[in-house]
């Protein structure tokens, strides 16, 4: 199993606060890894450590490893621009841009590339199509995308970071804003991704991390306790901390 | 209610207990009135005061509405608006063009960069220049402009002064609406590699649209209604604009307002009020659209 990014000794400050601690993981290519943990614990921090969001606010730093083909992510020199088109995102609610549903999925693809028109159709079919939404939005696409539903909105954003073609896909939590149908829809969608993109997902819900996760990792108060096989991870955990989280003792 | 006298009702074990509670429930209904009673006393002032100055302007200014006012120009002290109507509305559109692009780019950049000095130093810079008194404003423009350079009461002296008042109230609304655009979407733009600038000009522009044209069209609405200022830099002048930007006077309707109350010919006091009335429509019409662009932005949402 080949290691899409690797992480060693990650640390991670919100100016003096340390919020995350020698953190060391593989997210293995073409597989879903789950982050757990109570809140607070570091696990959307470390996401956003992989797309270098933390950028956007001074104060915040990342020091270590995190390497991805050769290259470290959190390291200096690196075109963020370029990376974030290599590394997409979804948060935890649907962001709709204030532009229609194909302007929405375009913009994105124009930051990077310069499709012709038939082309950039064509790419809008099938990112709606890949992220289960084209049916749904075919008819519309020309219309505010702030006027579909919110889980038609969330897949709207999954959409979009597909379109850009990224290599790695991280999901902050990305049905916690969403009815029961719509996260099945989600789900299902996420387990037909890892055929194409390496995922990486935040979620609060563990037996959506059982459902959906090849490898899940345990955090707690900014350490990265355990990891291991999701089957593993709920029937066999190594750790009490561990343990305890899933069965519902604390967090 | 209900609810909160039952649970009373059941933790009512002893009369002193009881007693209490009754006394407690008084007072707090006492206050309720008196509160009530305040807030209608405000809202009666207002309401009073409101419909008092609305009612004089439009009784008095309707009756001296004549078509002589929209189609010719003041003449002595009788005539008609036409030239100050023009007027009017060449330094508003002037002082526009050039408050805006200058008011919005410091709103954005204020609300994008919100943490870096300069920012710190626009946001003071606005606040400062609000509180400046604008016939300060009007003294200023008279000096440097009107005197040290040479353009007489002019258009351009105009305008600029007027754009310098408008600009920290353009300012302060575009930082405003932008500050609420949600910073998840702008997360979300960035993390498709978006770069500042675009994130700033296709996506947190267009959400804040709304506040934005909020704020310029009361700035426009300022501009309509300035005085002090223009008697120092526009001057006044019987005549139509001319077309030029410096050299000649312009005619504004505040003018005709501050100059003929006070003179002692009905035809004069007519155009007075004329004036008075079609500036309060102008900015009532302003500040009512403005209210509309904001609830459909509601609406829409």
């Amino acid at each position: 199993m080949t290691a899409k990014i690797a992480i060693r000794n990650l640390d991670f400050f919100y100016g003096s606060h340390q919020a995350l601690r020698g953190v060391t993981l593989d997210f293995p290519e073409r597989q879903v890894t789950a982050l757990i943990g109570p809140s607070g614990c570091g696990k959307s921090t470390l996401l956003r450590c992989l797309n270098r969001m933390y950028d956007l606010y001074p104060g915040q730093r990342a020091t270590g490893e995190a390497m991805m083909d050769g290259m470290n992510i959190i390291g200096p020199g690196v075109d963020v621009d370029l990376l974030r088109s290599r590394i997409g995102m979804v948060f935890q609610r649907p962001t709709p841009f204030p532009m229609s549903v194909r302007e929405n999925i375009a913009f994105g693809v124009r930051l990077h590339e310069r499709p012709s028109r038939a082309e950039m159709e064509e790419r809008v079919e099938w990112a709606l199509t890949r992220a289960a939404l084209w049916d749904e939005v075919k008819d519309r696409l020309a219309a505010p995308a702030t006027g579909l539903s919110g889980g038609q909105q969330q897949r709207l954003c999954i959409a979009r970071t597909i379109a850009v073609k990224p290599e790695v896909i991280l999901l902050d939590e990305p049905t916690s804003a969403l009815d029961p149908i719509s996260t099945l829809k989600v789900e299902e969608l996420i387990d037909e991704l890892k055929r194409d993109f390496t995922i990486a997902m935040v979620t609060h819900n563990m037996q959506q991390a059982a459902r959906v996760a090849d490898q899940v990792a345990f955090f707690y108060l900014g350490e990265m306790v355990e990891v291991a096989d999701a089957g593993t991870m709920f029937t066999a955990p190594r750790e009490k901390r561990t343990q305890d989280y899933i069965t519902g003792r604390f967090g | 209610m209900s609810g909160a006298v039952a649970r009373g009702g059941m933790s009512a074990g002893s009369p002193a207990r009881e007693a209490a509670r009754l006394a407690r429930m008084r007072r707090r209904r006492a206050w309720s009135v008196a509160g009530w009673v305040l807030c209608g006393i405000g809202f009666g002032m207002l309401g009073l005061a409101m419909g008092w100055i609305l009612l004089m302007v439009l009784v008095r200014g309707i009756t001296a509405l004549t078509p002589t006012v929209f189609l010719e120009v003041t003449q002595g002290t009788g005539g008609g608006l036409l030239n100050a109507i023009e007027g009017t509305l060449v330094i508003g559109v002037g002082s526009m063009i050039l408050a805006v692009p200058f008011g919005v780019a410091a709103g954005l950049y204020a609300a994008q960069f919100s943490h870096t000095m300069f920012a710190r130093a626009i946001r003071f810079m606005a606040d400062v220049l609000v509180g400046v008194p604008s016939i300060v404003l009007g003294y200023f423009g008279y000096v440097t402009m009107v005197e040290g350079l040479g353009w007489k009461f002019s258009l351009a002296a105009a305008c600029i002064t007027i754009a310098i008042l408008c600009l920290p109230y353009i300012c302060r609304t575009t930082e405003l609406a932008l500050s609420q655009v949600p910073a998840a979407m702008q997360e979300a733009a960035f993390a498709l590699g978006a770069g500042e600038g675009l994130v700033a000009w296709r996506i947190a522009l267009p959400v804040a649209m709304p506040g934005v044209l909020t704020g310029i069209l009361l700035a426009f609405a300022i501009s309509v209604g300035e005085t002090a200022p223009l008697i120092y830099t526009a001057g006044w002048s019987s005549y139509m604009w001319n077309g030029a930007l410096v050299g000649s006077p312009v005619g504004y309707l505040t003018y005709a307002i501050w100059a003929f109350i006070n003179e002692p010919f009905a035809s004069a006091n007519a155009l007075a009020y004329a004036a008075a009335f079609l500036v309060t429509v102008i900015v009532l019409l302003i500040s009512v659209t403005a209210r509309l662009v904001l609830l459909r932005r509601e609406g829409a949402r």
